[in-house]
């Protein structure tokens, strides 16, 4: 008896609205696990290394895991992998919500899509019954009213995942959203369109049975305790926005497209101004105790803020209106986008202006009504949003003159919030991620702010410690446990290992699980190998290398210097 | 010298920022948890928990208890876990 696992993938191909089951064996749940691992796996099976990732060939997969549907805190959590329309590499981006139940209990541990429907439509999975419904009423509707349509059409019990505008006109960055969370970076979103499926509903009934469920209750038990612990306070109490005023501190905070790294009024923008001004309420995903949303009130909605959205939304775009952030926010969310990728394109397209390489001069640093109107262009594909609907890189390529210097991205995939100039641990990870820059792939920046390295100077020796940071993230998005929960545990891969052990009756150990980790960060290179991945890539734009961050002039990072530690990550990688 | 506490810290302590008398990161730590008694939680007989972090004037990360301090430092002491 298999536990954990239902032991196949359901594969549907929505250009004949049919689905199979593709057996798994237990060799492959076993060296995989579930999440970005098996994703990884089925996407080279599938082709889709090659494949253009908006073609009816390319293959998009929900991945779920063996703690899915456990009663480990955080677990309800899956990976949506694809080739990405962004970067043309690996992409792999997870989230928490009801649907990685209900589509595990449909009796698969991953659904694949493949082919385009004749026209916009819903898949429906019924208990592993497939079937497409059309899609015409819900077309320009936004994540939340779709979803909220078709509860009303199909049924409480259903979970859906949905797109927005932006990826019915397959916005580069589009996002696929479920219950008011993203698979946010690296244009899932635009996949799921590109096949003219709206939604994706969920229904099922088919349970796994656990190996050791006595055990597993303890063991879950004891995490759920943990996890209220000081270790997630941060999170719990604050929320990630509370990231930016340290950061700012620190002068880490990116502003103005990377042009510096302190924000002079940070403080209008932070969390502790904002609940001041916007009553604020906390959340937490479905079967999670450690509930890190912070939702702010906005009008008569309201609107769930991370650090990732504040900083690209506010300090990257040189906005101190926090008002406009938290809309701006909320209008991503909407329509489907990935704030991170919207705000570096936004602020990139500023800095264009500022230098006299765009025509659009309402396109201001500062100015949170600009922000407003450029989401709005992005998600329509209109005026200079078809260009900024392409991320920075593209859109860079258009403008030419050279801004590819400050495209604020690698491999296509914009940079998140953190300096890398300043955090030169973490600049390694965004350097070699797979998936582009990257703060859940690569947790480096843990390293840069502890005593292990200097974050300004890094050494060989940063090595190790990214590599630690990549292979911890690959395990955990493959368990899948949320990386909030990495400060309760002391040796991760050993508890992990008994978790393991408990859900599938594998003997697994933690020697096993970090070479598990290993595999799968290679699977997501041999990905991008066949993808036509070049040593190049693996770098960051001309602004990081060989000047100052001009507040801190001891945070340079020399070209000479980034090129040795990729090398020495190659090394050590055995590649 | 002075402390600036960021994050949980700052929540705990209820101010950002204070001046203090101490001549190690040990002496300081015992200072405050005494003046403030919301951080004992977060201050164990070896130092910080695990969760915290303390930097000295923005440039190394301290964990030793005997780390000297001089007048006119500034440790920061903030949530160890920086991701969002």
């Amino acid at each position: 008896m298999q536990f954990g696992y239902h032991g196949n993938y359901l594969r549907i191909d929505v250009s004949a609205a049919i689905g199979d089951r593709v057996p798994l064996s237990d060799t492959v749940l076993r060296q995989y696990l579930g999440g970005s691992g098996l994703g990884a796996r089925l996407l080279l099976d599938e082709g889709g290394a090659t494949a253009d990732p908006l073609s009816p060939e390319a293959p998009l997969i929900f991945a779920f895991s063996p703690l899915v549907g456990s009663p480990l805190t955080t677990s309800a959590k899956f990976a949506v992998v694809s080739k990405s329309p962004l970067t043309e590499r690996f992409n792999d981006s997870l989230a928490s919500s009801g649907f990685a139940v209900a589509g595990k209990r449909c009796g698969c541990d991953a659904i694949v899509i493949v082919g385009r429907a004749a026209a916009w439509s819903v898949l429906v999975i019924n208990d592993g019954d497939v079937r497409l419904e059309p899609a015409d009423d819900l077309l320009g509707d936004s994540c939340q009213v779709a979803e909220e349509k078709l509860r009303a059409r199909l049924g409480a019990d259903y979970r859906i995942a949905s797109i927005g505008p932006a990826g019915e006109r397959a916005v580069r960055y589009a996002t696929i959203s479920h219950d008011g969370r993203h698979a946010g970076r690296g244009g899932s979103g635009a996949v799921l369109g590109s096949k003219r499926i709206k939604a994706i509903a969920v229904r099922g009934t088919k349970y796994c049975e656990w190996a050791h469920p006595r055990e597993l209750t303890e063991l879950s038990r004891d995490l759920s305790k943990r996890s209220f612990g000081p270790a997630t306070a941060k999170y719990r109490e604050l929320g990630t926005a509370t990231n930016l005023l340290t950061f700012n501190r620190f002068g880490t905070l990116p502003t103005r497209n990377f042009q510096i790294g302190t924000f002079e009024e940070a403080p209008s923008i932070s969390p502790e101004q904002l609940r001041v001004e916007h009553a604020r309420t906390r959340s937490s995903c479905v079967a999670c105790t450690i509930g890190c949303e912070h939702i702010y009130s906005l009008g008569h909605g309201k609107v769930r803020l991370e650090y990732e959205s504040l900083f690209a939304l506010g300090s990257l775009c040189g906005v101190s209106d926090g008002t406009a952030v938290l809309r701006a926010s909320k209008r991503c969310d909407e329509l489907g986008i990935d704030t991170i990728s919207t705000g570096g394109s936004i602020a990139f397209a500023m800095e264009c202006v500022e230098r006299g390489l765009l025509d659009e001069p309402w396109l201001e640093f500062g100015s949170g009504e600009a922000v407003l109107k450029a989401i709005e262009l992005i998600g329509q594909r209109e005026g200079i949003g078809a260009i900024l609907a392409e991320g920075s890189r593209k859109a860079a390529q258009m403008i030419g003159q050279g801004s590819i210097a400050f495209a604020p991205q690698v491999k296509g995939l914009e940079i998140p919030g953190y300096e890398p100039r300043a955090l030169q641990t973490m600049a390694l990870g965004f350097a070699v991620g797979a998936r582009g820059a990257d703060h859940n792939r690569s947790g480096a920046y843990d390293v840069d702010f502890s005593d292990k390295v200097d974050r300004r100077n890094a050494t060989l020796d940063s090595v190790r410690h990214a590599i630690d940071t990549e292979d911890r993230a690959a395990l955990m998005d493959s368990l899948i446990l949320c990386k909030f929960l990495r400060g309760v545990f002391t040796d991760f891969q050993a508890e992990a290992a008994v978790m393991l052990q408990a859900v599938t009756g594998w003997d697994v150990t933690a020697d096993e699980l970090r070479e598990t980790a290993r595999r799968i960060v290679a699977t997501k290179r041999q990905v991008n190998m066949l993808a036509g991945w070049t040593p190049d890539e693996d770098t960051l734009p001309e602004r990081f290398l060989d000047a100052p961050l001009p507040n801190d002039p001891a945070a340079t990072l020399t070209r000479d210097r980034l090129q040795e530690l990729v090398n020495e990550y190659h090394r050590q990688r055995g590649w | 010298m002075y402390v600036e506490f960021l994050g949980i810290p700052r929540e705990r302590a209820g101010i950002s920022e204070l001046k203090v008398e101490a001549e190690t990161f040990g002496q300081l730590l015992g200072t405050l948890a005494l003046r403030y008694p919301a951080l004992q939680e977060l201050i164990t007989a070896d130092g910080l928990h695990p969760s915290i972090a303390a930097n000295l004037n923005g440039d190394v990360f301290v964990k030793d208890l005997a780390t000297p301090l001089a007048e006119g430092d500034r440790l920061l002491i903030l949530s160890a876990d920086a991701g969002g």
